[in-house]
């Protein structure tokens, strides 16, 4: 009985862990550390515009991807 | 407080009488006037809010053509197709004062057309841009940086910088997993230690056991392989290093572990195995990361610009590239580019600065059929010369050929940490084995005998040992950073401590290498007015020292506008004013002027003639930097051979040297001759530091054990320094010899804590009375010690 309810805990914690670990890696990954400066002054530009402005940046990468041409 | 208000850009203060008044802004100059109006068009005025009171330099319009970031050759060297066929630039932006400077930038790339992703870099101001190339054109995109008042340059990103970007990436992962285990697994092991003093099942311990052998998993293969690999490669070389022991001890820990869970009896030492990997993960992380650092410095020293000439072909200048150039061709040089090939004036004439090739410090004077030799510059020159050799074949290529066989030639000092800690690897594992066999023919079991053999890797755990090097070596170079000292590898500060020889360049590095006026001898009195306006508008080196001359020395100095205004090359500069004539030059521009001179020496001299006559006379020398005296001095009571190499004539030699005292000194001397002097200083079991500046140094500083450059140095020599002096002075060499003594030192002491510490535990692990608690104890606080060691030293240190 006590060692199901230590390693259920054990468990449930560690995979708690692991998913944030998981998280982590993926933002490493993803290049959002690259920069610590600017990783810690983006709070400051956070807002609406500057997620409108991600938004337009990447339509206007999907439409340029589609006419684009490379000769 | 008074009449004091700061620009709407830039925010620096002037009088505001000096100021341009615009709808109720000021602004210092039309540049930061230029820009304001730019932002608020744009609709990125929220721009000032962000950046609030921060200083911005004022933005300059003295840029070259961006055009030439168009040319084909420029595209082949630094711009690249990325995988969706947008065409991808890095480059490097200047005058990046805040994080609101890096929003601006963002935006207003963002908002061009065809500007497809803009990334700045706020630490290092370095910048990826892709663009669709078919839209806009790369200088339209430099235009725009330099619109908004910053400069940009490219570099390149392929070689070195991937790399070091890949590797710390790598290991941010490889250490959030270790770090993220070994946290886990510590929290795990106090209910382990907790149950070891005062009782616990079995079976939970054997809960715990298996919960720490999966943390431990990870750690040990995903972090730990880069230390298989280490040692497996150093198998194949056949070299015991630490990686070895890493490797062998952890494992041999982590299987011994996983067969006392299953046995369900004894102690596993999971914990162990996880902390080792972590403490030495971060040893390694700490070298990827100044590694790093110093390439990014030196991605902003080398800053390249398009590598072209113009060529004179049908009639019209055009741009070529470099290596499309043959061999009679008529390539264009104007005032202030510089020389890439070698050739022979056919046209025009002026004064070149060959100081960085032959070190001479007074500019030479060439005309018609003399020959331009690549790698100088010229100073007031306009000429036509026909190319006598290509690119391949020029005095600059081929001295970069000679550099390559000059590196192979850099004698390997064999670091004392690399070397103590492969001795330190072989005794540990023999050790280790040793006490296994007497154990188990003592007679013990092999479980026992198996165990006590571990605990003696686990506790010589070289922690502290790998640890001991990495941080005292981060510190010295944070220490010569903030000095303006770039050490390229960790490993130059303990060569750099053991040097016993100092061989310095004179021009550029004990001088200017630009001449000053030393003396003013006035015959008749003048207006100083006159002359500060004759010698303003040359850009020839003398003239630029004399007006400096009188900016310093005379107070109430306007300018004139001249009736008439001549610069003759390498001679002086004629004017006329209100029917006086004016003459201000040399020797030779006097005798043509039919003036008489009755004083003459052997330094340089600026004569100033007021209708035929001589008012004043200004002696000028390549003056020595600042303190270069008291340096001098110091590397002497350091215990330091100062020796003096310079391809300069021997009457300038001599007076460097003597003024400093150096007594062995050697003059006319080519590129060669330097690397070869290096070479006989070899011989004799010399360790050499090699102090220089121009392109004639670079092969000495390539076979010198420790070549030392000056900033604002050539590009190739910064490339082939291996310690870059960033702000040029003497007395940062003086630093950079302290901070690599204090640096060994510091090495050493921490070697021998972690030895002494070793020296006490090993006995005890040997005998077996080494409980897993007591372990990871000591294993941390000698860590710690050494970390600690380590750090004291920034405050120790003092100027």
């Amino acid at each position: 009985m006590d060692s199901w309810v230590i390693s259920m805990m054990l468990g449930a914690s560690l995979f708690l862990g692991a998913v944030a670990l998981g998280a982590f890696l993926w933002a490493i990954k993803n290049g959002q550390f690259d920069d610590e400066e600017k990783f810690l002054n983006a709070t400051k530009f956070d807002g609406e515009d500057e997620l409108n402005d991600a938004v337009n940046q990447e339509r206007k990468k999907e439409a340029l991807k589609k006419d684009y041409r490379p000769e | 407080m008074s009449n004091k208000l700061a620009c709407s850009h830039c925010h620096l203060e002037f009088d505001k009488t000096l100021m341009i008044e615009d709808d109720g802004h000021y602004f210092c100059c039309t540049g930061c006037q230029g820009v304001f109006h730019l932002l608020s068009d744009e609709g990125l005025e929220s721009f000032y809010s962000k950046a609030s009171n921060v200083k911005l330099t004022p933005p300059t319009n003295q840029y070259e053509d961006s055009s030439n970031f168009n040319s084909p050759a420029f595209y082949d060297k630094f711009v690249k197709i990325n995988s969706d066929g947008f065409n991808e630039v890095s480059l490097i932006i200047e005058g990046i004062h805040c994080s609101a400077c890096v929003w601006l930038n963002e935006k207003a790339l963002h908002k061009m057309e065809g500007v497809i992703e803009a990334n700045i870099n706020f630490t290092n101001n370095k910048a990826t841009i892709v663009w669709a190339d078919d839209i806009l054109k790369l200088s339209e995109i430099i235009d725009m940086i330099r619109a908004i008042g910053y400069n940009a340059f490219a570099y390149d990103s392929s070689t070195q910088e991937l790399h070091a970007n890949k590797q710390r990436k790598e290991y941010y992962l490889k250490m959030a997993v270790a770090i993220f285990a070994s946290m886990n697994i510590m929290w795990i092991a106090v209910a382990q230690y907790a149950g070891y003093f005062s009782g616990i099942t079995q079976d939970i311990k054997t809960i715990l056991n298996v919960a720490e052998g999966i943390l431990a998993t990870p750690v040990l293969f995903y972090s730990g392989w880069v230390f298989f690999r280490g040692a497996y490669y150093g198998l194949k070389t056949k070299v015991v290093n630490m990686d070895l022991l890493v490797a062998t001890g952890a494992l041999s820990t982590y299987f011994y572990s996983i067969y006392i869970t299953f046995k369900e009896q004894g102690e596993a030492y999971f914990d162990s195995v996880s902390m080792i990997i972590t403490f030495v993960l971060i040893g390694k992380f700490l070298e990827v990361l100044s590694k790093k650092n110093a390439a990014d410095t030196l991605d902003v020293l080398s800053k390249n610009i398009p590598n072209e000439v113009n060529v004179f072909k049908n009639n019209i200048v055009e741009l070529c590239k470099l290596s499309d150039v043959h061999v009679g061709d008529i390539v264009v040089v104007s005032s202030g580019e510089r020389v890439l090939l070698d050739g022979e004036i056919i046209k025009g004439d002026g004064s070149f600065d060959e100081s960085s090739l032959t070190g001479e410090s007074d500019p030479v004077y060439k005309t018609i059929s003399d020959k331009v030799v690549s790698g100088t510059s010229s100073i007031d020159a306009d000429i036509h010369f026909r190319a006598t050799k290509d690119f391949e074949h020029s005095t600059l290529s081929s001295l970069v050929t000679l550099l390559e066989s000059a590196i192979n030639k850099k004698p390997k000092i064999q670091q004392m940490a690399n070397r103590l800690s492969e001795h330190f690897s072989s005794a540990i594992l023999m050790l280790s084995f040793l006490t296994f066999f007497i154990w188990w023919l003592l007679p013990h079991s092999f479980e026992t005998s198996f165990m006590v053999g571990i605990s003696v890797i686990i506790i010589a755990c070289p922690c502290a040992l790998a640890l001991a090097t990495p941080v005292a070596t981060l510190v010295g170079l944070s220490l010569g950073v903030k000095n303006g000292i770039l050490f390229k590898e960790a490993a130059q500060l303990e060569t750099m401590a053991k040097a016993d020889t100092i061989v310095l360049d004179k021009t550029g590095t004990l001088t200017i290498a630009k001449p000053e006026v030393i003396s003013e001898t006035i015959i008749d009195e003048f207006d100083k007015s006159i002359l500060y306006s004759l010698v303003k508008s040359s850009n020839h080196p003398i003239a630029s020292s004399i007006k400096k001359y009188i900016e310093s020395n005379y107070k109430n100095i306007n300018e004139i506008n001249f009736d008439e205004y001549k610069q003759s090359p390498a001679l002086g500069i004629n004017a006329k004013y209100h029917n006086n004539i004016f003459i201000g030059g040399n020797l030779k521009l006097m005798h043509k002027h039919n003036i008489k001179i009755d004083f003459i020496t052997e330094n340089t001299i600026f004569y100033f003639a007021i209708n035929g006559k001589v008012v004043a006379i200004y002696e000028l020398v390549d003056k020595l930097k600042d303190k270069a005296k008291d340096i001098i001095d110091h590397l002497k009571i350091r215990g330091l051979d100062v020796i003096m190499l310079t391809g300069d004539n021997k009457h300038s030699a001599s007076l460097v040297a003597s003024e400093l005292e150096i007594s062995n000194f050697m003059y006319e001397l080519s590129p060669e001759d330097k690397a070869n002097y290096i070479s006989s200083l070899h011989e004799k079991n010399k360790t050499v530091v090699m102090v220089g500046d121009g392109i004639n140094d670079i092969l000495a500083l390539a076979r010198a054990d420790i070549g030392i450059s000056m900033g604002n140095g050539n590009d190739i020599t910064i490339d082939v320094g291996d310690v870059i002096l960033l702000n040029n002075s003497l007395k940062s060499l003086e630093d950079a010899l302290k901070i690599s003594k204090t640096t060994f030192s510091l090495i050493k002491q921490n070697l021998f804590i972690s030895l002494v510490y070793n020296a006490i535990t090993i006995p005890l692990a040997m005998a077996g009375y080494v409980i897993p608690l007591v372990a990871a104890i000591s294993m941390s606080v000698s860590s710690l010690l050494v970390v600690g060691n380590s750090l004291r030293i920034r405050y120790k240190w003092r100027h």
